[in-house]
C-alpha cells in the first residue's frame, strides 16, 4: 500500500518535472542574444519586435513585412504545407526579395549574424520546435529542359490550369480576378506580372518558378499544385485529356457517363490521400504509390509551365535608359509610322524605371507601375513617340477617390523643360513638375485615349492647362495588361510655352504615371527623376569622305618612303 | 634559333607594355587605368626606346634595317604587300570609328558637397548661424544615456517611416527606390559623408531638400524632399542622431579648441 502511494507520488513529481521542462524548453529561445540584438537593430522596424510584421514602417509597405508568428513563408524549397528549411530563410535574408522593400543583407550582416537571425526568427513560431522530422523538400529530379515544344505545352497548361484568371492572357498579372485578391492577413495583393521576372520575390530561374508551383506561395492566393488545387489531380495526362473531352460534350452517352464517373472517383481518392498526407497521416505503401503517381503528373506539367513562364520575360531587367542606353529618336524620311505600324518593330525600346512619389502628400509608397518603355522616330518636321507600360487594370475614372473627390484613373504624363538647359552646368527644372523653372507636359488619361493635353507647370500643385491646344496627335489602347500610347507633335511650334525640338540636342525628359486601381490620384503616383533623349542626328556624310582619304594618303606615304629608301640605296 | 631583330624587340616591348598597363595592372591588379594615363606612360616608354636606339649610330642602323629591307628587298614582297594593305585598312577603320561616334548625353559636373547658407532656418524661423548651431539632444549622450537612447529610437522611427525608401535599410543609399534616381541618394555609410559635416549641415539638407540647394554648383537634380514640410524640428534632430548612431560615424564638431 505504502509502496504504491510512493510510486504514484514519484510519478506525479516526475510528470510535473517533465511538464515544467517542456514549457521551459518552449519558452527558452535557442537563439543567442546576438540574434535578438541583430534582429532588433536591423529587422524590427518592419517585422516588429514580436515578429508580427507590425513594425513602425509596416504601415506604409505593401507587400507587408512577413508576420513570423504564423510560420507561413512564401519562398521555400519545401513541399506544400511544410515549413521552410533554415537554408531557405538564410537565402532570403541574404538575397532579399526583389520587387518588395526587403533588401539583401549580405553586405551589412556577416554570415554568422544572418544565421543567428534565422535561429531567432524561428523562435516566433512554435511549429519549428514541435516538428520533429525535417521539412520535406521539393525534388528537382526529372527537370524538363527548356525547349520550344515544352514552352508550347506549358502555354496550353497555363490556360487549362486556370493561371489566366489571375495572371492574365499573356501573364502581365491582369487576369479578371487580379483586383480582388487578398492575402492570409486580409491585405490586398497583386498577382505577379510574369513579364517582369526581375520582380519575382524568389528569383526567376526555372527551378525557382517550379518550386513556387509545387510548394505554393504560402499566405498568398497562389496555391500549391496538389490535391484539389490542381486540375484533374490523380489522372494521367491522357486520362485528363479524355475527361476534358468528355466534359466539353453537350451530352454524354451512358457509357461515357460511367467512364467519367470512374475518373472522378480516381481523383477523389488522390485528393483524399493528399489531404491525409498533409495532416501527417501515414500512407500505406499502395496509397503512397497512388499519391506518387498523381504527383508525377503534377511535376511533369509544372516543368512545362515553368518553361512557359520563363519564356514570358527577358532574361534580366533591361538596362535603364541612361548613358549609352539613352533614348535616341531615329530619323526617317517621309511619313512617321502610326501606332500599329510594323515599322516600330525595327527599333529596340528604351527602358525607364519609375519609383513611388514620396515627396509630397498624398504619397505613393507601394507603386504598381514598374517602368515605361519608349520608342521614337522623327522626320524633318515631326516627332512620334510610342510609350508602353504595364498596368494590371484598365481604370477609366468610374470610381471616385474619397479623400480628393477626383476620379481614379490610369494616366501618363511626359515632362520636358520649357527650355532645354544650355550647357552641362545649367540647372534643370525641379524633377517634380518644375518649380522656379517651368516644365512643359503632355498629359494623357485613359478616359480620353485620343487626347493629350498640353500643360505648363511650376510645381506639382501649380499646373496650368495651356490655352493653345491641338498641337498634338495621340492614340492610346489597352490590351492584355499593357498600355500603348502613340503621340505625334511638330518639332517646332508657334507657342512660346512649348518645348522646341532640334536634332542633336539632349533634352531632359521625365515621367509621372497613375494606376487608378492602386489608388493613384493627384500627387499619389509613380515618377522618375530626369532622364534624357535626343533626336539622333543623321550621321554626317563626312564619314564616307575622310577615312578613305586618310587610307589613300597613308598608302601614298608608304610608297613615297619606299622611293626615298630606294633612291638612297642606289 | 634566329636572333630577334632590334626592331622586333622594340615592337615587343611597346606592345607588351601596353598589354601590361591595359589588362594586367589595370584590371587584374587594380581598377582599369584611364586611357590618358596609359597614353602618358606609353609616351615615356616610346621616348626611352628611342633614346636607347639612337645612342649609337650602329644601333640605330640596326634598328632601321628591317624597315629598309621590308621596303625594298624583293624577297620580302609578300610582307610588303600585306603591310601596304593592313596599315591603310587600319587607319580607314580607325578614322571611321572616330567620325561615326555618337554623341553621348552630357555628364553632370556636380560639386560633391554644396555650400550651406550662413544662417540655419526651419521654415522661416531662424535657429542660429550654421557655424554655431548644435544638436540640442546631442548632450544627452553624456548627460542622460536613457534620454539619448529614446531620441535615437525616435530617429529610427522617423527614418523608417520616411527616409528608408531611398536611403535604404543599410543607410547606404541602395534602397528599392534608389537605383533609378539620378543622382543617387546619399550613402551615410561612406566615411566621407557624416564625419565631414556639422549636424547643422545635415539639418539644413534635410529641412530644405533638393529645392533648397544653392544656385552655385548646379545642376543638383536632387530628388530629396523638403522635409520641414513634414517633420518637426525635433524629429529632424532625432533622425540625425540615429544616422550617426547606426553608422558609428560622429558628425564634425568644433569643440573647446575654438
Amino acid at each position: 500500500m505504502v509502496n504504491r502511494n510512493v510510486v504514484t507520488l514519484l510519478m506525479l513529481v516526475f510528470g510535473l518535472l517533465c511538464a515544467v521542462m517542456l514549457v521551459h524548453a518552449q519558452n527558452a529561445p535557442e537563439a543567442s542574444e546576438r540574434g535578438k540584438e541583430v534582429y532588433e537593430q536591423s529587422c524590427a522596424h518592419c517585422h516588429g519586435t514580436e515578429g508580427r510584421g507590425d513594425g513602425s514602417a509596416a504601415e506604409n509597405l505593401l507587400p507587408k513585412p512577413r508576420d513570423f508568428t504564423r510560420g507561413l513563408y512564401k519562398i521555400r524549397s519545401t513541399e506544400s504545407g511544410q515549413l521552410p528549411t533554415d537554408q531557405d530563410l538564410f537565402d532570403i535574408i541574404t538575397i532579399g526579395m526583389p520587387g518588395s522593400s526587403m533588401p539583401g543583407w549580405e553586405t551589412s550582416l556577416s554570415a554568422d549574424e544572418r544565421w543567428e537571425v534565422v535561429a531567432y526568427i524561428k523562435t516566433f513560431y512554435n511549429g519549428f520546435k514541435e516538428s520533429e522530422a525535417p521539412p520535406r523538400q521539393i525534388s528537382l529530379e526529372g527537370k524538363i529542359a527548356y525547349s520550344e515544344q515544352s514552352v508550347e505545352t506549358g502555354k496550353e497548361l497555363y490556360v487549362e490550369l486556370g493561371c489566366v484568371e489571375c495572371h492574365g492572357n499573356v501573364g502581365r498579372g491582369d487576369g479578371t480576378s487580379a483586383p480582388t485578391l487578398t492575402d492570409e492577413w486580409g491585405f490586398q495583393t497583386w498577382p505577379a506580372n510574369l513579364a517582369q521576372s526581375w520582380n519575382f520575390r524568389g528569383g526567376a530561374d526555372t527551378e525557382a518558378i517550379f518550386k513556387r508551383f509545387i510548394g505554393g506561395i504560402a499566405g498568398s492566393p497562389m496555391p500549391a499544385f496538389e490535391g484539389d488545387s490542381f486540375l484533374h489531380f490523380g489522372l494521367s495526362v491522357e486520362e485528363s485529356k479524355r475527361l476534358t473531352e468528355l466534359e466539353n460534350k453537350d451530352e454524354m452517352t451512358e457509357v461515357e457517363e460511367t467512364e467519367s464517373e470512374k475518373f472522378y472517383e480516381k481523383m477523389d481518392v488522390a485528393v483524399d490521400l493528399a489531404l491525409n498526407r498533409a495532416e501527417g497521416i501515414e500512407l500505406t505503401a499502395a496509397e503512397q504509390q497512388t499519391y506518387d503517381d498523381a504527383m508525377k503528373v503534377v511535376y511533369e506539367k509544372s516543368w512545362h509551365l515553368a518553361n512557359y513562364v520563363k519564356s514570358l520575360a527577358p532574361e534580366e531587367r533591361p538596362e535603364p535608359a541612361i548613358g549609352k542606353n539613352v533614348l535616341r529618336s531615329q530619323y526617317v524620311q517621309g511619313e512617321l509610322p502610326g501606332m500599329e505600324d510594323t515599322a516600330w518593330e525595327v527599333l529596340q525600346s528604351r527602358h525607364f524605371p519609375l519609383v513611388g512619389q514620396v515627396v509630397i502628400e498624398p504619397r505613393q509608397f507601394n507603386p504598381t507601375i514598374d517602368s515605361v518603355n519608349i520608342k521614337s522616330f522623327y522626320n524633318d518636321t515631326e516627332v512620334a513617340f510610342l510609350f508602353m507600360w504595364d498596368d494590371r487594370t484598365h481604370t477609366t475614372g468610374d470610381e471616385i477617390d474619397e479623400s480628393t473627390g477626383k476620379p481614379l484613373e490610369d494616366a501618363l504624363a511626359i515632362q520636358f523643360p520649357v527650355k532645354v538647359p544650355q550647357g552641362p552646368t545649367a540647372p534643370k527644372p525641379y524633377f517634380l513638375w518644375g518649380g522656379r523653372l517651368p516644365v512643359y507636359l503632355w498629359h494623357w488619361k485613359a478616359s480620353a485615349p485620343e487626347q493629350v493635353v498640353e500643360i505648363t507647370a511650376k510645381g506639382i500643385n501649380n499646373a496650368e492647362v495651356q490655352a493653345a491646344q491641338g498641337a498634338l496627335q495621340a492614340q492610346g489602347a489597352y490590351t492584355d495588361g499593357q498600355y500603348k500610347l502613340w503621340v505625334k507633335r511638330a518639332l517646332k511650334t508657334d507657342d512660346k510655352k512649348d518645348l522646341q525640338l532640334e536634332p542633336g540636342v539632349f533634352v531632359p525628359i521625365a515621367f509621372s504615371a497613375w494606376d487608378g486601381a492602386n489608388g493613384d490620384v493627384d500627387t499619389k503616383r509613380v515618377v522618375s527623376s530626369w532622364y534624357t533623349f535626343v533626336l539622333e542626328p543623321v550621321p554626317s556624310s563626312r564619314r564616307f569622305v575622310y577615312p578613305p582619304l586618310i587610307a589613300v594618303l597613308s598608302l601614298g606615304l608608304l610608297f613615297g618612303l619606299r622611293a626615298v629608301v630606294q633612291r638612297r640605296n642606289s | 634559333m634566329k636572333r630577334l631583330s632590334l626592331f622586333t624587340i622594340c615592337l615587343i616591348i611597346l606592345i607588351g607594355s601596353w598589354v601590361v598597363l591595359r589588362f594586367a595592372i589595370g584590371g587584374i591588379v587594380s581598377v582599369p587605368i584611364p586611357g590618358s594615363v596609359i597614353a602618358m606612360y606609353m609616351g615615356l616608354i616610346i621616348i626611352a626606346v628611342l633614346v636607347h636606339i639612337s645612342v649609337e649610330d650602329s644601333l640605330f642602323r640596326e634598328f632601321l634595317r628591317p624597315i629598309h629591307e621590308t621596303l625594298v628587298d624583293n624577297n620580302l614582297r609578300v610582307r610588303r604587300r600585306v603591310i601596304a594593305v593592313l596599315i591603310p585598312l587600319f587607319l580607314l577603320g580607325y578614322t571611321h570609328s572616330i567620325i561615326a561616334q555618337r554623341a553621348n548625353p552630357p555628364g553632370s559636373p556636380r560639386d560633391a558637397h554644396p555650400s550651406p547658407p550662413l544662417e540655419l532656418t526651419y521654415k522661416d524661423e531662424v535657429i542660429g548661424t550654421m557655424q554655431d548651431v548644435v544638436n540640442p539632444f546631442r548632450h544627452y549622450e553624456k548627460d542622460d544615456p536613457e534620454a539619448f537612447k529614446a531620441h535615437v529610437e525616435n530617429g529610427r522611427r522617423v527614418y523608417y517611416d520616411n527616409c528608408f525608401y531611398c536611403h535604404g535599410d543599410h543607410l547606404d543609399g541602395q534602397a528599392h527606390f534608389a537605383p533609378y534616381l539620378q543622382p543617387l541618394p546619399a550613402n551615410f555609410q561612406d566615411p566621407g559623408i557624416i564625419p565631414n559635416f556639422q549636424e547643422s549641415f545635415f539639418f539644413w539638407r534635410i529641412a530644405k531638400g533638393g529645392p533648397g540647394l544653392p544656385a552655385a554648383g548646379t545642376p543638383w537634380d536632387s530628388a530629396m524632399p523638403i522635409w520641414e514640410n513634414y517633420l518637426t524640428k525635433d524629429e529632424i534632430w532625432d533622425v540625425i542622431l540615429f544616422l550617426s548612431d547606426y553608422t558609428g560615424y560622429q558628425p564634425r564638431t568644433f569643440g573647446e579648441a575654438h
